[in-house]
């Protein structure tokens, strides 16, 4: 048996993510979309049917020539979805009580306090390094071990944007290289896929193999995590490909402005 | 200091009052818009029948005039007034759809309103928090004043709901032009997935 599903396709993408970043020239960023508002009459109205406001929204966000690929392992990756992950997610559901599920999710989220701290670091947000680092201390203490996340009180520790190593290259201006969906994570690209292997070793879910060396929790751990993110991920990905003319376009899209914007916080 | 100079700051007030007070009345209509569709989505039962009661509140409040020829794009200026009219009506029924699908029936989620901004005269954002079964979802509507203040786009997390499409229309239309747009539409609708 595998141990975490969302290892092993990662470490197997390695050499093809560092053979397209060799050769992946840089390609255009999700435009603003409020940066095309200008286009309009002189009244300052919206313009009438037919008129320059066409060519507002950016049909290609992203560079995308290994679609015939792309789409195959788009296609693997939905049917794997409807016959293993759904099922696991519905009994997940209907097995564990929803706020004992909210409270693994919280200390699943609250361990990986050190991909957000190194890349909060690494973007030069130390306002931000503070507030995680209140956050990771409120919350492991009075939390119980992140089961709880009292900060969600605290106005100063409440919201904080999320960080994460492809976001980090991102604010450092590098490009997203070419679309890429990778086989049961999904959707991602060059520099995103090189992202997750840096979030992945500053996961101390991960380090449990390293430290312990134990069969049984080298999988019981980071197993138990990709479970409790399943249900959000699976909704996530349902809200943004239902009622798309073409799934695959759909998701390709949603990816790119969601990571721009991620990017922007 | 000549009287264009003594002017202009003045000028600027009066921009900046009237910018203000179209944003307010923006942010007027939004909310009223949200606290209907809040009202209706309290009281429905399931997906279909949210859809169709959410119809008339989202056809008096969303543009789906401009928000149909921008998922289009250019190809749009192709299309005869007979194929406009199907792939508008038919776009509203996905947008309908596809907006209400993001709504449990019978949930009460908070919304809270932030400062609107206008990028641009004629134009507003409102940016809103949407807090929702104990997670918080960041949803931007974009309005423009045509007659009245309607909405143009919903940007949830950063994903705008017309440049989603709009890639997928770009594709059907380099296919096979109006046709093939108005068959896809017409097979999404006929096929909810």
């Amino acid at each position: 048996m595998k141990s975490h599903p969302s290892t092993l396709p990662l470490l197997l993408l390695l050499p093809v993510v560092a053979l397209l970043c060799s050769c992946a020239s840089p390609k255009k960023q999700a435009p603003s979309l409020t940066a095309a508002v200008g286009d309009k009459s002189s009244d300052g109205k919206s313009v009438k049917a037919g008129g320059d406001d066409l060519e507002e929204y950016d049909p290609t966000l992203i560079a995308d020539p290994l679609e015939p690929l792309n789409r195959v392992t788009f296609t693997l990756n939905h049917g794997l979805y409807s016959i293993f992950f759904r099922p696991i997610s519905k009994g997940y559901e209907f097995v564990i009580p929803k706020p004992v599920r909210t409270g693994i999710f919280n200390i699943f989220e609250n361990v990986k306090f050190p991909v957000r701290l190194v890349n909060n670091t690494l973007q030069g947000n130390f306002k931000r390094v503070g507030q995680e680092t209140g956050k990771f201390l409120v919350n492991t203490t009075v939390g119980v071990g992140g089961f709880g996340r009292p900060s969600d009180h605290i106005p100063a520790l409440a919201d904080v944007p999320d960080a994460d190593t492809g976001q980090t290259f991102a604010k450092w201006g590098i490009g997203h290289g070419v679309y890429l969906v990778l086989p049961i994570l999904g959707p991602s690209s060059v520099r995103d896929t090189v992202g997750l292997a840096g979030d992945y070793a500053l996961n101390p879910v991960n380090w449990v193999s390293i430290v312990y060396g134990g069969y049984a929790w080298t999988i019981a751990i980071p197993s138990t995590n990709t479970v409790r993110a399943l249900p959000s991920q699976l909704d996530i990905y349902d809200a943004a490909t239902e009622n798309a003319l073409d799934r695959y376009l759909a998701a390709r899209s949603a990816y790119v402005q969601f990571r721009a914007e991620a990017a922007k916080k | 200091m000549n009287l264009r100079k003594l002017l202009l700051p003045a000028a600027l007030i009066v921009l900046h009052g009237t910018v203000s007070a179209s944003t307010a009345e923006a942010e007027k209509r939004l909310q009223s818009a949200v606290n209907d569709v809040l009202a209706i989505a309290g009281r429905a039962t399931n997906n279909t029948a949210l859809a169709t009661s959410l119809r008339p509140v989202l056809q008096t409040n969303i543009s789906f005039d401009a928000m149909t020829r921008r998922a289009v794009g250019p190809g749009w200026r192709q299309f005869t007034p007979d194929q406009k009219r199907k792939a508008t009506e038919l776009f509203t029924t996905l947008v309908i759809r596809n907006y209400s699908s993001k709504i449990t029936p019978g949930e009460h989620p908070v919304v809270t309103f932030k400062a609107a901004s206008a990028p641009a005269p004629g134009r507003v954002e409102v940016p809103t928090t949407l807090l929702y079964q104990g997670s918080r979802y960041g949803v931007t509507y974009r309005l423009e004043e045509s007659e009245n203040w309607r909405i143009t786009d919903v940007v949830i997390e950063g994903v705008s709901l017309i440049a989603n499409y709009r890639g997928q229309f770009d594709a059907e239309f380099k296919q096979g032009g109006a046709d093939a747009v108005i068959g896809a539409l017409s097979r999404s609708v006929a096929n909810p997935k």
